[in-house]
């Protein structure tokens, strides 16, 4: 399903992303650790379009499709999904109007009716109850006075709504606590299918307990040093990211 | 060839040959206190004159094509058709309406609610009111100002409102001031005085809906707002594009009352408010939520001043500008918090949004304080579209032409969320939808 193949991108004439390799199929879900700074949110917010790092090198396939041709908009109308390290909060759009007229513009790129107001609210009935939203966050507008783990259910939320093919999470598990966190990956883990694919960014093992990858690759300093199973992750969790840091200095 | 003398005279602006023309048909003639009031008036005008961009508080605001035009005192009958089919028309109030600056008996709606006297200024002129011999006036500055001088000098007719003690009005005052010409540009001076007395509570909206043509409206407003009294007062501007609106409204606030005032600015080639609130008395809160949208070469001026004049005043003031294409935006929010008004608490925000790099801002928070014990906090910002609330909206399909109204859209209805009265938030929601010119589904 998505193909990367040598990705270089940079930020204000900084290189992030050093060469990247990594080939996704659908009903796989991978793992991407790493510690700070080592370009995983970059590699996220490339893949979904964003406009502030600039790829010099490299191409992204999707489905055989060059992603890195088509606008943000675009991209998620053909079934992308970033679920952000940050979500943004957008002042005087509540969270629901905002959410029909994505679906409605995906909709409306792929040829199927658009919902009226009242069809979109029974579609939204279920993943309302899966990740736990108040009405109070559905008329809220998006994000505005959410705590740091309702945003992040919100995220997933809008996930599901929009039933991506390919979903990359960006450090989903941050700022949840245990309770939370086990809410999110349910929701998570209830999108799991043979179609669709999964990147989970983390840079800690624990959300891996809950969401289980198929492939865990290691990212340190804009390159995937290692890939492995899921029992990487495990190890990553004894020995640190030490060790493999330095056997990524050695090879650079 | 002119003598020293002639040539060290400025000249006497047009619109003064209006304080002739006009002098017979004067409402309230024979009453000696607005006569002295008038012709006072009308030498403040001839000693201030018509400001020029070299005055202090007309800096970005020049006057210099309005000068130039001939206005004429009173405007030909125009049949305003397009008026019953206003939006504004739909909201359930008791009704008064105005076709430039004339009263039309046929425009009422409703009957007027308990507790409050709304009447034609002439005719409370005419039956010799004591309520306006005791306040008009005595707020608005005509000394200072030179469009208050003039409407001063040369009001007509206008409304008085007047909310009886303790009564709680239900039901909007609403107050249209419609204008057009199709004939030569004429200039009206509407004069409103609204009194709400101690614990009573009221909403006055003020609507200045233009239909084409060149003409001035210069209303001037004065309110008073009794002890432990409240009112909700929404201004609605949808001039014509190419008419001047001037407007002054001066505020006065007894102990413990609340002046909530709501302007939405869609209209006119210049529009230019002067808001005065003055806060005289304990405990007071004031509010003044603003919303101005620039297209074209429109010019939208909004000078606010605000005296915190006694201990333990609140004031809270957003006024939120949206300027696209050659449009450009004043807005000067002074505050004074006097020496005895301790514990003032005063927040002054105010933001622009510039969609184009033709439109401009310019902007300038005066706080002035003489009292020690006080929290007072300015911010302004003038910008674009923040980056990352775009592409947010666009990773989720939106696209971007969108993403933009959407969030040009919600920029500014975070303010008209403040209006109390739901039927007029959203005319006015839906009024700026159309103004930006629509871009996404509602
Ligand atoms: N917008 C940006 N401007 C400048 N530097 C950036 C920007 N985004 C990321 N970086 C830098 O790129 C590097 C990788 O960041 P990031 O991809 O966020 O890492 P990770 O998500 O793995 O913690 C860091 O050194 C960070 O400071
Ligand atoms: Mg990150």
């Amino acid at each position: 399903m998505l193909d990367i193949r040598n990705l270089h991108a940079k930020v204000e004439d900084r290189e992030i992303l050093r060469g990247i390799d990594l080939k996704v199929n659908a009903g796989e879900v991978h793992a991407i650790m790493g510690p700070n700074g080592s370009g995983k949110s970059t590699l996220a917010q490339v893949l979904a379009g964003r406009d502030t790092y600039e790829v010099t090198g490299g191409e992204i396939l999707l489905d055989g499709k060059d992603l890195l041709e088509m606008e943000p908009e675009v991209r998620a109308a053909e079934g992308l999904f970033l679920a952000f390290q940050y979500p943004v909060e957008i002042h005087g759009v509540s969270n629901t109007y905002f959410l029909r007229a994505a679906l409605n513009a995906i909709r409306k790129y792929r040829g199927e009716p658009e919902l009226s107001a009242g069809k979109f609210l029974g579609y939204i009935k279920e993943k309302i109850q899966l990740l736990g939203l108040t009405p109070d966050m559905l008329t809220r507008a998006v994000n505005e006075g959410f705590s740091g783990g309702e945003k992040k259910r919100n995220e997933i939320f809008q996930m599901a709504v929009l039933e991506p093919r390919l979903c990359v999470l960006d450090e989903t598990d941050s700022g949840l606590d245990i309770d939370a966190l086990k809410v999110v990956a349910n929701g998570v883990n209830a999108l799991r299918s043979p179609e669709r694919a999964m990147i989970v960014v983390t840079h800690y093992q624990r959300l891996l307990n809950y969401i289980v990858p198929d492939f865990v690759h290691v990212l340190v300093n804009g390159r995937i040093v290692r890939s492995g199973g899921k029992e990487l992750a495990l190890a990553l969790e004894e020995q640190g990211y030490g060790e493999i840091e330095e056997l990524a200095g050695a090879s650079a | 060839m002119a003598t020293p003398d002639t040539l060290a005279r400025p000249e006497e602006p047009l619109i003064a040959g209006h304080f002739s023309a006009v002098a017979d048909r004067l409402p309230g003639r024979g009453l000696g206190w607005l006569e002295r009031q008038r012709e006072q008036a009308r030498a403040d005008f001839r000693r201030l004159g018509i400001p020029t961009t070299k005055h202090e508080e007309w800096r970005y605001t020049p006057l210099r094509d309005f000068s130039s035009i001939d206005f004429a005192p009173r405007a030909i009958a125009c049949d305003v058709p397009e008026l019953a089919s206003h939006p504004i028309y739909g909201i359930e109030a008791f009704r008064l309406v105005f076709k430039n600056g004339v009263y039309d008996p046929d425009g009422g709606l409703g009957e007027c609610p308990m507790g409050v006297r709304v009447l034609r200024l002439a005719d409370a002129l005419a039956q010799e009111d004591p309520l306006v011999r005791d306040h008009l006036g005595q707020y608005a500055k005509a000394h200072e100002h030179p469009f208050v001088a003039l409407n001063t000098a040369l009001f007509e007719d206008g409304v008085v409102v007047h909310v009886s003690r303790n009564a709680v009005v239900e039901t909007p005052i609403h107050l249209v001031f419609a204008s057009k010409t199709s004939h030569a540009p004429f200039a009206a001076h509407p004069r409103v005085l609204i009194v709400v007395e101690p614990g009573a509570e009221a909403t006055v909206l003020e609507s200045h809906l233009g239909f084409g043509g060149v003409y001035l409206s210069n209303p001037v407003v004065e309110v008073i707002v009794g002890e432990n009294a409240k009112l909700e007062h929404t201004k609605l501007q949808d001039e014509s594009l190419e008419a001047y609106h001037i407007a002054t409204i001066d505020g006065l606030q007894g102990s413990d009352s609340v002046y909530t005032s709501n302007s939405v600015q869609y209209g006119a080639k210049l529009g230019r408010t002067d808001l005065n609130v003055f806060l005289n008395g304990q405990n007071v809160e004031c509010w003044l939520n603003g919303v101005y949208v620039g297209m074209g070469s429109q010019l939208l001026d909004n000078h606010t001043r605000l005296d915190h004049a006694q201990p333990n005043g609140n004031s809270f003031e957003v006024y939120k500008g949206i300027l696209d294409e050659r449009s450009n935006g004043v807005f000067n929010g002074k505050i004074y918090v006097h020496q005895d008004a301790q514990k003032t608490d005063a927040k002054q925000t105010n933001q622009a949004l510039l969609l184009s790099r033709n439109a401009t801002i310019e902007t300038k928070p005066q706080l002035e304080i003489y009292a020690d014990d006080v929290k007072c906090t300015h911010g302004a910002t003038v910008g674009q579209l923040d980056a990352e609330s775009t592409f947010y909206l666009r990773s989720r399909g939106i696209p971007e032409a969108t993403a933009k109204s959407l969030l040009t859209y919600a920029f500014a209805s975070e303010v008209l969320e403040r209006i109390g009265n739901e039927a007029v938030r959203e005319i006015t929601e839906r009024m700026l939808y159309a103004k930006l010119g629509g871009g996404f589904p509602a």
